[in-house]
């Protein structure tokens, strides 16, 4: 049996190194155009190629998302990119669009195709239909929960890709363009604003029926598949996905870490215990700043489900400094500071060979060697010292009092 | 072109029927227009004796658990001869090839059918036709109707669909405020944004949540231009229980032309006030969110 396939995101080249060196099997990126993120930094073709290079050296795949619901206009150049990504050995394309599929075949004959979760594949009759219309994969519908992903998967013989932890649409992907009415700004081509968060009246008529300390949302909690990722092994799932191309490095670092060793853990010892699942768990709490759930895997989504009022909450550690280099001989790290620590405080670093190692801030020094009790300046360089080996690639965070 | 309308009540049928080409109307996988299969062989029925079309519409998704569900309703489905099948759910393709239904069916993908390509795309499968999205301008519209003449339908009227879950926003909601409300399937619940004031119709019933926009979408004046490019047009009347409004729509959809549709339009918006839009067809929905 193929192992599962550990699939993480990334906004730009920094990042996706990071979740390659973390431990993904995959990367997928979107490319300047037709990607849906338009708010994330998105790769150059240069950007591509360097990361198709990296990733053929450290054994890793990549995809690039080309799933925008393209209206006529934003097809122009696409044979060109499509010629450009099969170059420059990309694995596959991420679509929607399924007139992609025979230009892909024609354009990039050795890029697969991945059907977006953007069609919403909910049953195994969709996914059949999908794999006829020539799709090398097909991403289900977030709304599937375990039972049915695993009934899915015992009808069909193509690959699916399923989501196990991030950000949720609230409603079904692709079928929502709240944000076209209410921004202009279309959902379905990298524009989504994110109208399911805001808060809204509630009307009977002319009778006001919503609380108006409470008003309703749409707003749903991020999912978190932890407590499913062996059954999903079992199902034959071929890949599991991670969302969040808008992400810190430091949560691609932690979450992908955190799956990497779950599943690594799973296929050596068979299963998971309890106290095993929990300890996970609290890795990726480590990573979170919005409640998270298993959405639609243990059945329907009740109201402990969404939220209403806060959508953020829960950041139980700050990422505080990014690992350079270090200087083993006098055991010093060059870091980049993130976010606000000072002497004395305990940290805790990670790191793709590294598992949390927990210290005191003592010696720091700025880049002219004054000694330092805080650093406060992000993007500063600082040296620190470290009392064990660090390595560039490796993160910092501190716990947060709650 | 024909127009088609969408059949809410069983006692509406008689009335709409004559002043247009075909109802559409469903049992399982739809919101809004459901009836039960002994009505609907009875619509069917009435269809035929008038030489009417009938469409049955799925314009839902399906999990694995309601496949049986499809089949058996596919299977009803062919035996009431029917004219037509919208379906939303790819899975309804693979399906309908079992009881020989793919050229009738009509793909109305909502929000993601936006371009030539894939329309051709569906249209080589052998189905009947596609559903544009609404979200699109006149232009494109024209453009993609043009590239695959007599093979596309498209909204003409009615409120459009803005969102679609499998939450259960409304009890949910209600759930979390402690409140017991009668909301399942009602139609008269508005959702307002709290920065903004246009009511927004929203519905939950054993499908999910449904949202819709704020106006009714009406294209008179420009169905002209189009009409010898599109199949069907459709008239949603989901939200609009003014049975002689849609008697009026239908008819004027039907007698509009060059000459008299600017005197069309002024009267149908005098005689039925209401908050109607052209929706998108003037207006991009392209903005990017650094403008």
């Amino acid at each position: 049996m193929n192992k599962v396939e550990l699939l993480a995101p990334a906004k730009d080249l920094e990042k996706a190194k990071i979740a390659i060196m973390y431990g993904t099997d995959a990367v997928y990126v979107g490319g300047k155009f037709y990607s849906l993120r338009s708010r994330a930094s998105n790769f150059t073709n240069s950007d591509l190629q360097e990361l198709s290079a990296f990733a053929k050296e450290h054994g890793a795949k990549v995809f690039v998302t080309v799933n925008i619901v393209f209206h006529d206009d934003d097809y122009y150049g696409i044979r060109e990119y499509l010629r450009f990504l099969e170059k420059i050995r990309i694995d596959a394309v991420i679509i929607s669009s399924l007139a992609l599929i025979p230009i892909v075949r024609q354009e990039a004959p050795h890029v697969e195709c991945h059907i977006s979760t953007q069609l919403s594949s909910l049953n195994s009759s969709a996914v059949r239909t999908l794999k006829e219309f020539g799709a090398d994969r097909v991403v289900l519908a977030r709304e599937a929960g375990i039972r049915q992903i695993r009934q899915i998967a015992g009808k069909v013989s193509i690959p699916l890709e399923v989501f196990i932890h991030g950000g949720m649409c609230s409603n079904f992907s692709g079928r929502c363009v709240l944000s076209n009415r209410m921004t202009l700004r279309d959902a379905n081509r990298g524009g989504c604003a994110h109208s399911c968060r805001w808060k809204y009246k509630l009307y009977d008529g002319d009778e006001l029926v919503s609380d108006p300390h409470c008003l309703m949302s749409m707003s749903s909690k991020d999912l978190r598949a932890s407590a499913y990722i062996e059954a999903m092994i079992r199902c034959g799932v071929a890949s599991m996905k991670i969302e969040g191309r808008m992400k810190s490095e430091y949560y691609i670092g932690q979450v992908v870490k955190t799956y990497r060793n779950m599943i690594d853990e799973i296929y050596e010892k068979g299963s998971l215990s309890p106290s095993r699942l929990e300890y996970y768990d609290n890795e990726l709490s480590k990573a979170e700043n919005r409640p998270s759930d298993d959405g639609f895997l243990s059945g329907d989504c009740d109201n402990s489900k969404h939220l209403y009022g806060v959508n953020g909450a829960g950041v139980t550690h700050d990422y505080v400094a990014f690992v350079h280099a270090y200087d083993e001989r006098r055991s010093l790290a060059i870091v980049e500071v993130k976010n606000v620590f000072k002497a004395g405080e305990e940290l805790e670093a990670f790191g793709p060979d590294l598992d949390n190692v927990r210290f005191k801030a003592e010696l720091m020094f700025d880049e002219n060697w004054n000694s330092i009790v805080l650093a406060n300046k992000p993007t500063q360089y600082l040296f620190l010292r470290v009392p064990f080996k660090a390595a560039y690639g490796d993160m910092i965070r501190k716990a947060v009092r709650i | 072109m024909e127009i088609l309308v969408t059949l809410r009540k069983l006692e509406q049928l008689e009335k709409i029927l004559p002043f247009t080409d075909g109802v559409i109307c469903g049992r399982h996988f739809t919101t809004g227009y459901r009836f039960s299969m002994k009505e609907l062989e009875q619509i069917c029925r009435y269809c035929r004796a008038l030489n009417k079309k009938f469409y049955i519409v799925m314009d839902n998704f399906i999990s694995e658990d309601e496949k049986i569900l499809m089949y058996d309703y596919l299977n009803a489905i062919e035996n009431m001869n029917v004219d037509g099948i919208y379906f939303h759910d790819l899975g309804v393709m693979d399906a309908a090839r079992s009881y020989g239904l793919t050229s009738k069916l009509i793909y109305d993908g909502k929000s993601v059918l936006c371009n030539s390509l894939d329309t051709a795309f569906m249209l080589e499968k052998g189905i009947d036709s596609v559903v544009l999205s609404r979200e699109l301008t006149l232009s494109e519209i024209k453009e993609i109707a043009r590239n695959n003449p007599g093979r596309v339908d498209l909204q003409i009227f009615g409120h459009l669909r803005l969102s679609y879950s499998r939450r259960r926003f409304l009890s949910n909601y209600f759930s979390q405020i402690g409140k017991d409300y009668d909301y399942f399937d009602k139609e008269s619940l508005r959702l307002v944004e709290e920065q903004r004031e246009y009511r927004m119709p929203i519905v939950e019933d054993g499908n999910g949540t449904f949202i819709y926009s704020d106006f009714i979408f009406a294209m008179f004046s420009q169905i002209c231009e189009l009409r010898p490019y599109l199949k069907r047009g459709i008239i949603d009347t989901l939200f609009i229980e003014d049975e002689k409004r849609i008697v009026q729509v239908c008819r004027d959809y039907r007698r509009i032309s060059e000459y008299n549709k600017q005197f069309i339009e002024d009267s149908f918006y005098h005689n039925f006030p209401d908050n109607y839009s052209s929706g998108y067809l003037f207006r991009k929905t392209n903005i990017s969110k650094d403008e």
